[in-house]
């Protein structure tokens, strides 16, 4: 719907843009909060990067009873099939990052795109795109995941396509306001009025100035994706050769660990999806209200929070 | 048949119900010290889905219509031989293609109106009439049946086209309905048989439908007009989860009484302080091998050598430690050793050994590539195992296989779908089972073969066949065991037919798993069969229920 | 005149936007694989003849396009078709689903407004403190959990005290008023915690940041400057201004929320709209699955217009 009840308070649009080069960097030098989510993507990064060299034990076989409890030689106890929750956690990471940088890069180049184009045309090109966009925001999202995942067949592919097209709203109105005030800037104009081309306006003039916003934006959305998969998974609909860190939550669920006591089989991957979690919107939230100067006063906005899959929503609906 | 929605179409539908050895629980099945009363409360993770037996797949459904309605026959306390239900005696007659049924005199419906033979009589005739249409589900359970005619009250006659081998296992799935509710719904060619919600329930069973609420709960009240020995408790009820850590919680919690399906995991907690019983059960894990001849790609597959060094690569005890915790046994024949004298002894799983298997496939001349994967016909040895993500016993079991198969050179890889799915893709394209390569899936065995071993016959191309397997000597096997009547010339052809679908190998068959069930240590008085104590088998497993 | 002219634009724009769900949504489910028919077809012995009538019976004979003309005729109606599944009306299905997914979110919501805009509102005016501190780290940690895992965790700490699965304990024959009573409330307590919980998190975060932002107006420092009180200020200029974000966050969510209570049904096995749907997706039952969809894009849609209009009402400048 409107664009401005959609974004309540100030509109990120109105503000002009400080120059903003290097602007993610200073940013996590200077607030705390920035700094402690990019420490922990970094963190979690470098394990799942790392988990073939430095898991423990290979997170394929059964290395032990099922549901073993933890101990000195598996801190974190065993799964359902008697296999390490270490070296689960690690290479479900992996796979988990994987989903959730490949479906935000499919949301990225959709919404980038049409961000983009329906900004700098302006007209009745923004006018159609943006019919789009509010179309896919009232879909309501989780239940045609899980259609679209169904009737595909659960694999990793289906899976980054299906949330890639459905959280590139976001990225595509966030891109749209800052290049419609790019576009009215001076040296764009004269760029124009010197006869540039509109490939060269974007990519030397509009492109530079939205690619901070960009990248909060993608931490924010790699977070909602993440969440995406692991509710998929959860509802069986995961790709059942890959471990993720759905999958493997999903795995000790269906296999009754809560009754069962097995504890260690479901609390630690839920656990490690709220932190990645956490890191991305602490991230994300900080560098955009380093760009928004009205937003000075606070740590986070409310327009950095994405609203999450629980409630079905489009990830800017705020 | 299929897990979950196939199974209970079956069961349903074709044969007769499961059932195995048995045991009572607690000893005698009610003492002196039996009390009257109580509800007794169950819970599942299963789902009644339909009311109507028109309509309705799922076990639970069948498991409903067996308190409900009432059954020509039933099995008795320990599955093994069919008693009375409705029919009190029942006689053969015209060689074999007249039988006359003698049914109880004075019963009731629910609603009060007199259940006599004719409603017998017209739900057999209306299957007939509609079995191509609304009445599809009953099909299987009136085949051969030319018409059936109730003389008086108390006396049916069935007439069939052929005399048929199997005619009380049909009955003991066959619900009578209540002809003067029914026979409002045969409108559109009985297409409206299917619409019928049927709720409120009118039966005639031991107990009555007194609430149901989709996909929450089914309650149960004993039925005071009940034709025969009435049960001890007030009522029973079936409550369904939607997963399987809520149901055991909620038994541990004492919310409920007994669990219908205890998952593997969860026996060990609830031994402490409930009754767990585990009988062997019918239901058989396995690996699908598309045996159709006239596949196109991948036809090493057909080469029975092949098949066999597969068969020597699959670790079962390995699946059944792991996948069913120790609560089941390594399986071999397409009939499951708890049908007693129907399963072939000689029928024995093959053993692990990847040696053997690799010695196999090398005198075969398929010799190992790039990445060990052997190259045969000119292509890697990799293949697509189709899993339905409804059998979650498939996921373990592939990550079982996956590893020890590549140790012989063959590349497997996992397709998940959805059993609608999963099935679509094994009869592509159009029913004809060319594309597929292979599949795990799990049958629930009945305890008449006929059905099992019906499965592989070319007639079932599109119904239930998931092989493709289709050999004209097997199907005249086949055909002459459905009409031999000596039941120990039968058995000496079934076991034959067994040898006979190992050696050709559509399926490798993986493990039979146990039917386990929990039960609150306050209840005594049921009668154990694979299906647990809400069943479809028989009236009686519930019958002496009781409170101790 | 322009406020007018505004709502009945957002009014065009919600009879569009369902009338392009509508279509979407037939074609989606049409033109899927594992087709409607192959599903039908799959009726022991059935007989082609048998088929081809199954296939009449739900119209899937027809033309693509004349099933989308039935569709819309059907739909003028309020029928929305019969389930596939179990043969009933799949309005009859739904209203019982919607039923049952209602108060549990209803009551999950009304949780979370409370104590997310106290919160968020005691956070923004304390800046700086201790209490904000606290107050986001918990808003956050609640924001960054899985919902169904949070409502896992919640299964682990209550199991034994309070009731784990189902919306009642159907097994009390004829309770009392009052055993009724709580017994509901003992079944309704877990799941919407669970919701309660997650929207609270965002709620508190949303809620402070319109504060926030409020606070740092001109008129509020201004109000400030003039030595009013703290909390002169705050209920007189701030809270007021922050309340309209709020409102129409508030409408806004709600639209959505029943479509994606699916998780928490799930966990605790709530016979409600969201597993309705996934049911109907495991079954292949389409009518059932294009009835969902529909009241649910409805939902949303309406719940949209009801925060445009609240918008419109609260700040009449929007038109501009």
């Amino acid at each position: 719907m409107s664009v401005a009840v959609r974004q309540p308070g100030p509109v990120i649009e109105a503000e002009p843009i400080r120059s903003r080069r290097g602007i993610v960097w200073e940013t996590i030098k200077r607030r705390p909060s920035a700094a402690l989510g990019a420490g922990i993507l970094l963190v979690v990064v470098v394990c799942a990067v790392l988990a073939p060299w430095i898991a423990p034990y290979d997170p394929h076989e059964q290395v032990g009873p099922v549901f073993g409890r933890p101990s000195w030689s598996h801190p974190l106890g065993l799964d359902d099939g008697g296999i390490d929750m270490l070296s689960l956690l690690m290479w479900g990471c992996r796979i988990s990052l994987v989903v959730g940088f490949a479906a935000t890069f499919v949301s990225m180049v959709i919404g980038g795109t049409i961000g983009l184009a329906a900004g700098y045309f302006g007209g009745r090109t923004d006018n159609v795109l943006m019919r789009i966009t509010d179309y896919f925001l009232v879909i309501p999202d989780v239940p045609l995941m899980i259609v679209v995942a169904a009737i595909w067949g659960p694999s990793l592919f289906h899976i980054v396509i299906v949330i890639g097209i459905l959280l590139w709203t976001s990225t595509a109105r966030v891109i749209r306001a800052q290049v419609k005030s790019v576009r009215e800037r001076v040296y764009v104009k004269r760029a124009r009025a010197l006869g540039a081309g509109h490939t060269r306006i974007v990519v030397r003039h509009v492109l530079p100035q939205v690619a901070p916003l960009l990248i909060a934006n993608t931490v924010l959305t790699i977070a909602v994706a993440i969440f995406d998969e692991t509710a998929l998974a959860f509802l069986g609909l995961g790709d059942p050769s890959r471990i993720s860190l759905g999958k493997v939550i999903e795995n000790a669920f269906q296999r009754a660990a809560i009754s069962t006591g097995a504890w260690w089989a479901i609390v630690p991957p839920g656990a490690l999806v709220a932190v990645i979690i956490l890191g991305c919107s602490l991230l994300g939230g900080a560098i955009e209200d380093a760009l928004n100067p009205r937003l000075r006063v606070a740590h986070l906005s409310a327009k950095s929070f994405r609203l999450r899959p629980l409630v079905g929503r489009s990830p800017d609906a705020v | 048949m299929k897990k979950r929605w196939l199974a209970a179409l079956v069961t349903g539908c074709l044969a007769a119900g499961l059932a195995a050895y048995a045991a009572t629980a607690n000893g005698s099945s009610s003492g002196p010290t039996a009390k009257t009363g109580g509800t007794f409360r169950i819970g599942t993770s299963s789902r009644i889905d339909s009311l109507n037996p028109y309509v309705a797949f799922n076990q639970d459904a069948y498991s409903t219509f067996e308190y409900v309605y009432p059954f020509l026959i039933q099995y008795d306390k320990a599955n093994r031989k069919f008693v009375a239900d409705f029919a009190t005696k029942w006689k053969a007659s015209n060689g074999g293609k007249t039988w006359t049924f003698t049914v109880r005199k004075g019963a009731k419906w629910t609603d009060g109106k007199p259940l006599t033979a004719k409603d017998a009589a017209w739900t057999i005739n209306t299957d007939i009439k509609y079995a191509a249409g609304g009445a599809a589900n009953a099909a299987g359970l009136i085949a051969h049946i030319k018409n059936a005619k109730a003389p008086n009250a108390t006396t049916l006659v069935v007439n069939y086209a052929k005399a048929p081998g199997n005619v009380l296992g049909q009955f003991q799935q066959f619900a009578i309905l209540p002809q003067h509710i029914w026979s409002k719904h045969t409108g559109h060619k009985g297409n409206d048989l299917k619409r019928f919600s049927n709720n409120p329930l009118v039966g005639a069973g031991p107990f009555e439908l007194s609430k149901f609420k989709k996909d929450d709960i089914a309650l149960f009240q004993r039925n005071g007009s009940f034709y025969a020995e009435k049960p001890l408790v007030d009522g029973f009820g079936l409550r369904m989860f939607s997963n399987e850590d809520a149901l055991v919680s909620a038994l541990k919690a004492h919310e409920i009484d007994a669990i219908e399906d205890v998952p593997g995991t969860a026996i060990k907690t609830l031994k402490k302080s409930f009754n767990v019983r585990a009988v062997t059960g019918v239901s058989q894990t396995d690996f699908i091998i598309n045996s159709n001849p006239k596949k196109k790609k991948h036809k090493e597959l057909l080469n029975l050598k092949v098949k066999a060094a597969m068969a020597h690569a699959i670790d079962r005890k390995q699946i059944v430690r792991v996948v069913f915790l120790g609560y089941g046994k390594p399986a071999g024949s397409i009939i499951p050793p708890a049908t007693g004298g129907w399963y072939n002894p000689g029928v024995r799983p093959e053993s692990f050994n990847l040696a053997l298997a690799n010695k196999i496939l090398d005198r075969l001349g398929f010799k190992k590539g790039s990445g060990g994967i052997r190259v045969a016909n000119g292509h890697k040895m990799s293949y697509e195992v189709i899993t339905p993500t409804d059998v979650p016993s498939t996921n373990r079991t592939f990550q079982i296989l996956q590893p020890d198969f590549k140790k012989i050179g063959i590349q497997l890889k996992q397709r998940a779908l959805d059993s609608t799915a999963a099935f679509d893709a094994i009869t592509a394209p159009d029913g004809k089972y060319l594309n597929f390569d292979l599949s795990l899936w799990n049958w629930v065995a009945l305890i008449d073969p006929d059905f099992m071993l019906s499965v592989v016959t070319c007639a079932q191309y599109e119904g239930w066949s998931d092989s493709g397997f289709c050999d004209k000597r097997y199907d005249a096997m086949y055909s002459q065991q459905q009409l031999t009547p000596n039941q120990a010339k039968r058995k000496a052809l079934v076991w034959k037919m067994q040898r006979y679908l190992q050696a050709k190998r559509p399926y490798i068959w993986l493990a039979t798993q146990d039917a386990v069930w929990a039960v609150s240590k306050s209840w005594g008085g049921l009668v154990a069969s694979p299906q647990g104590p809400f069943n479809s088998i028989s009236k009686l497993s519930l019958s002496r229920v009781h409170r101790q | 005149m322009k406020g007018a002219d505004y709502v009945i634009k957002r009014l065009a724009f919600a009879v569009l936007t369902v009338f392009i769900a509508v279509t979407i949504n037939f074609a989606l489910f049409r033109l899927a694989p594992g087709s409607a028919v192959t599903n039908l077809a799959r009726v022991p012995h059935a007989t082609p003849e048998t088929r081809q009538a199954l296939k009449r019976q739900f119209g899937l004979d027809k033309s693509k396009f004349e099933q989308y003309v039935l569709y819309l005729q059907q739909l003028a109606h309020g029928n929305l078709g019969i389930s596939f599944a179990n043969s009933q009306p799949v309005t009859d299905n739904l209203r019982t689903a919607l039923i049952n997914s209602v108060p549990m979110v209803f009551l999950g919501t009304i949780f979370a407004i409370v104590l997310g805009t106290l919160t968020g509102i005691v956070a923004a005016w304390r800046r700086g403190t201790k209490t904000e501190g606290a107050s986001l780290t918990t808003a956050l940690t609640f924001y960054s959990m899985p919902t169904h895992w949070l409502g896992l965790m919640l299964v682990i700490l209550f199991a034994g005290t309070l009731p784990t699965g189902g919306m009642s304990d159907e097994f009390l024959i004829d309770p009392s008023f009052t055993t009724h009573v709580k017994d509901l409330g003992e079944h309704i307590l877990l799941p919407s915690l669970t919701l309660g919980l997650v929207l609270f998190g965002e709620y508190t975060l949303i809620v402070r940041s319109a504060m926030l932002e409020t606070l740092g107006e001109d008129y509020v420092l201004t109000a400030r400057a003039k030595g009013l009180k703290p909390w002169a200020i705050l209920r007189r200029h701030a809270l007021r201004n922050a309340l309209l974000p709020i409102t129409t966050l508030v409408a806004l969510s709600l639209g959505y929320i029943v479509a994606g209570a699916i998780l928490i049904e799930t966990v605790f096995s709530w016979p409600g709209i969201g597993r309705a749907v996934y049911d109907a997706v495991l079954q292949r039952d389409y009518p059932m699955l294009q009835g969902a969809f529909l009241v649910l894009t409805c939902s949303v849609v309406f719940f949209n217009l009801v925060a445009d209009l609240l918008y419109f009402r609260l700040d009449p400048r929007i038109t501009e």
